[in-house]
């Protein structure tokens, strides 16, 4: 509201408490920034005979490696000195420090540290890792793209889990009838419109709240999985012998030492979700569907009284993020392996929550958040496997807190679509 | 001398009210036609159905003299008839041109490609026409309430409206804004545009339309030409009874302070300087009146005194106690009746009957309180008797408070806090969307207050409401009292010009 510029104008003139805060807030940061830096120094002393052994796959599958071997405790160092620079420049330059940038630079270094010093010296191969990390982020950032478009059309969406369960449900059957790999994603996706519309008609039409219409959807989906899944697919396995698809390696790129195997040969879902992303992301803010939407979810009454259909429009983006969603969905069940299984979305539809709300409900935001999601899956499962380190439900508990976080405000305020949830009266 | 817009025989129902009886009305081209009504006359509802929003039960809409059906906002934009609503139907995290372009947008390419290029440079021309200066990428948050009506005037004529409708557009302007307004008006109107200016404000309607119709309760009451009415005749119009226009009141009697501000800040819920280092002091038995545009700080300057919101830094005392950090129920035992500015969210508890809510700020107490249980019996007679002094028409006092009228129900505000000896009170827009009827009695009860010798305080953004009841006009901006006048020297002018900013 015009009251922020107004009050802005009042602080400076009467040098308000908000300056003195912003000081004492720098000031604050600086301080921990410190104690990082210092915990990093530490922990460089505390590993200084650590090396780290990592890999690299250099062509195809199963061929040679490239290794990488170096100290742990220089990550460490390093870390620190990025850490110490930022207190350094907070305490100096106050609240016009810009320090989200500091930390960003900071951020790979520590996790690298982190990563090597919980290997303790195992050899590991980051290629999987990598992979892992982009093949589990594909179909949760179509799923938070899901969410994304049915949220900025005014409409609440915490059905992507059930969207994800239906559409790998019904991938499974579909690709397994048809025999072909095409028929699952595209099964998904129908599903997945019929379960959007229907959250549509729960929500807009008889105005159930869409949390409890979402959660319903959510309860339902699993129910019904599990029913067929034990009723149908057990008996009848040829329903759950769906076709796979598998990673793709992309003519001539595919081919480049380690970026080949690392960027190159990944699920085919990776790079529809990268696609999904730069279209949406065109379409919700350069075209006349998008600014159209967005005024649906920030003030539909804006809409409604300039001739925009308001419930039409909400209505086309639940059924259009219900295929996305249920497109995403049918991932789980086509990746090779083994078909459809009892609750084999495993809260993935919550982590796209997660990654929408992590992002800001910007599609480019929540792929990087699903990125760094699947990466704390990636390390977590790749740790258990070499047996080594933290317990690997405390690496998966990284999405959720990292989503309180943001929500709680602490990295700067987050602002969802102003009406996302209300129902909309026209005329 | 040709019809653009006619209006003929409408009537609208909703449940309970009948909000447009056989209504006509008749706009020329080029000339501004003034809506005049009180509140719940049924002018909203009208407009609502010239714009499309509403169909009407019967009677029908001709533009250009032929018969139309608007069967939603598209087609009635379309007849060109543009709408400027009482709230800004604006985006806040929308810049101008998108707000300004929404709904008649230019796409290209295949994917309907937003040309905001083409938008852009069709609003800085528009701008430049009609002297709307506007800055075509700011973000409509970050815009003053007067610039925001400038945008909505330019939604209008963006698509191409020669029917303009302004649903009481002065509500939020200070005066000078509102001059400029009227200025922007008569420059639209001479181009050939018909303007159609809704307002319950007398003197709006007598300055700028070239006819003014009369709607009460409905129904078409009368037209008449500016030059041939006064205030008193088209107040009687729209009331339906004479009206006293000015408030009854003598001398003010003026005791000790008792209230007291001493360079109160009070942050607002973003954390940000709302009111800042205000110095104040209202004795027994004045009145004293803010005035001030909203949104500069009156709303939390209400809510610290009332303790609501807690005072950031700075000294408050009532009767020589300080107030700083004690709880509303302590700062109501203490005297203090609160008249909230939104009546529904803080002056009552809709759901509950009109008996309990007249009990919220003493149900804790004797003979209505026993420790544990309410005593029904003393509750109602209690209720009986307020509802009796206070004039409340309600069935019965077990009714649901949200069913009454909204004078009704500020009857019912008024009469449980002053149904006791206070010694401060605080009003907050205690007249907003009230008839008239209705605000002549709230203001005889503030005027009443203060002869008992209380201290008043009172918060309005109607000018004519602070010009009438205040013994001294405080005026706030952006947070500070950027002056204070004795009723005498307080002229329309002087007031309008500090709620502006400028230094007096």
């Amino acid at each position: 509201m015009s009251k922020s510029a107004k009050t802005n104008a009042v602080a400076t003139h009467v040098m308000g408490a908000e300056e003195l805060k912003a000081l004492r807030g720098s000031r604050i940061r600086a301080f921990i920034f410190a104690i990082f830096a210092l915990a990093a120094f530490a922990a460089a002393t505390a590993n200084s005979a650590t090396i780290a052994n990592l890999s690299l796959w250099v062509d195809t599958i199963g061929g040679t490696d490239a290794l990488i071997s170096f100290p742990v405790a220089i990550v460490w160092i390093g870390s620190g000195l990025v850490l110490g620079a930022v207190a350094a420049a907070q305490y100096r330059l106050g609240g016009k420090y810009r320090w989200r940038v500091g930390i960003a630079i900071a951020s790979p270094l520590i996790v690298t540290a982190l990563f090597t010093t919980l290997l303790a010296g195992t050899p590991a191969n980051l290629t999987v890792l990598f992979t892992g990390t982009f093949n589990y982020a594909g179909p949760v950032a179509i799923g938070a793209l899901a969410g994304i478009i049915s949220e900025r059309s005014g409409v609440l969406n915490i059905a992507i889990e059930g969207k994800f369960l239906l559409g790998a449900l019904s991938g499974a059957v579909a690709s397994s009838i048809f025999g072909i790999a095409i028929a699952g994603p595209i099964a998904g996706a129908v599903i997945g419109a019929l379960v959007g519309l229907l959250l549509a008609i729960l929500g807009l039409r008889y105005k159930v709240d869409q949390i409890v219409a979402g959660t319903v959807i959510n309860l339902g989906a699993a129910g019904i999985t599990t029913f067929i899944y034990l009723r149908v697919l057990q008996i009848h396995s040829e329903f759950n012998s769906p076709v796979s698809i598998l990673p793709v390696k992309i003519p001539v790129l595919g081919d480049l030492p380690i970026v080949g195997n690392l960027l190159f040969t990944l699920s085919p879902y990776s790079y529809l979700a990268l696609i999904l992303v730069a279209f949406f992301t065109y379409m919700l803010f350069r075209t006349r569907w998008g600014l159209r939407l967005r005024a649906s979810g920030e003030m539909p009454a804006a809409a409604g009284t300039v001739g925009v259909d308001v419930m039409k429009l909400r209505y086309r983006a639940m059924i259009l993020a219900g295929a996305l969603a249920g497109l995403a969905g049918s991932y789980l069940a086509l990746s090779g392996t083994g078909g459809f299984g009892m609750g084999i979305s495993a809260g993935r539809g919550f982590i796209a929550l997660a990654a929408l709300i992590f992002g800001a409900w910007k599609p480019w935001n929540a792929l990087g958040a699903a990125l760094i999601f699947g990466f704390a899956e990636a390390a977590s499962t790749l740790l258990s496997i070499l047996g080594v380190g933290l317990p690997p439900q405390v690496l998966l508990a990284v999405p959720y807190v990292m989503t309180i976080i943001v929500v709680a405000g602490l990295i700067g305020r987050v602002r969802g679509p102003a009406s996302a949830g209300r129902p909309y009266e026209q005329g | 001398m040709s019809l653009r817009l006619e209006l003929r025989e409408i009537t609208k129902q909703f449940p309970g009210v009948l909000a447009n009886d056989r209504v006509s009305i008749q706009v020329e081209r080029g000339k501004v036609l003034g809506l005049l009504g009180e509140n719940g006359a049924g002018k909203s509802t009208l407009m609502n159905i010239l714009s499309g929003i509403y169909k009407p039960d019967s009677g029908t809409i001709i533009v250009d003299g032929e018969q139309r059906v608007f069967r939603d906002p598209a087609e009635a934009i379309e007849a060109g008839i543009g709408m400027v609503h009482q709230h800004f139907m604006l985006v806040p995290v929308f810049d101008v041109v998108e707000s300004v372009a929404l709904g008649a947008e230019t796409a290209t390419g295949p994917l309907g490609t937003f040309d905001r290029a083409a938008a852009r440079a069709k609003i800085v021309e528009l701008s430049k026409r009609y002297g709307l200066s506007v800055d075509p990428d700011a973000k409509i948050e970050s815009l003053p309430v007067g610039v925001r009506q400038r945008v909505e005037i330019l939604k209008a004529l963006y698509r191409k409206s020669d029917v303009l409708v302004l649903d009481e557009p002065s509500a939020v302007l200070t005066p000078q804004e509102t001059e400029e307004l009227f200025g922007i008006i008569r420059g639209l109107a001479s181009a050939g545009t018909s303007v159609i200016f809704i307002t319950h404000k007398l003197h709006e309607v007598l300055e700028v339309a070239d006819t003014i119709t009369v709607l009460r309760r409905g129904k078409v009451v009368g037209s008449v030409k500016p030059k041939e009415a006064d205030p008193e005749q088209l107040a009687e119009m729209m009331v339906g009874r004479e009206v006293q226009l000015t408030v009854d009141r003598g001398q003010a009697k003026v005791g000790s302070v008792t209230l007291s501000l001493k360079g109160v800040t009070v942050l607002n819920q973003a954390g940000e300087v709302a009111v800042a280092n205000v110095d104040l002091q209202i004795r027994a038995g004045e009145i004293v009146a803010i005035a001030g545009v909203q949104g500069n700080g009156q709303t939390e300057l209400v809510e610290a005194v009332t303790g609501l919101r807690p005072v950031d830094s700075g000294e408050m005392t009532l009767n020589g106690e300080s107030l700083v950090g004690a709880s509303p129920r302590k700062i109501s035992d203490a005297g203090v009746a609160h008249i909230p500015e939104d009546r529904s969210r803080d002056g009552m508890v809709k759901g509950m009957t009109v008996a309990e809510n007249l009990m919220l700020n003493s149900y804790h107490r004797k003979p209505f309180s026993s420790g544990v249980t309410l005593n029904r019996s003393a509750i109602e007679a209690a209720a009986e008797k307020i509802v009796k002094d206070f004039d409340v028409r309600t069935p019965s006092i077990h009714t649901d408070i949200a069913s009454l009228s909204g004078g009704n129900q500020q009857k019912v505000i008024v009469g449980r806090e002053f149904s006791r000896t206070v010694s401060l009170v605080v009003a907050a827009q205690p007249t907003r969307g009230l008839d008239v009827g209705s605000i002549e009695y709230i203001h005889k009860r503030l005027v009443e207050q203060r002869d008992a010798g209380a201290a008043v305080l009172i918060v309005s953004t109607e000018l004519d409401e602070v010009l009438a009841l205040g013994d001294r006009i405080a005026v706030m901006f952006e947070g500070q009292i950027v002056g204070v006048l004795d009723a005498k020297d307080a002229t329309r002018e002087r007031v309008g010009l500090l709620m502006g900013g400028a230094a007096v």
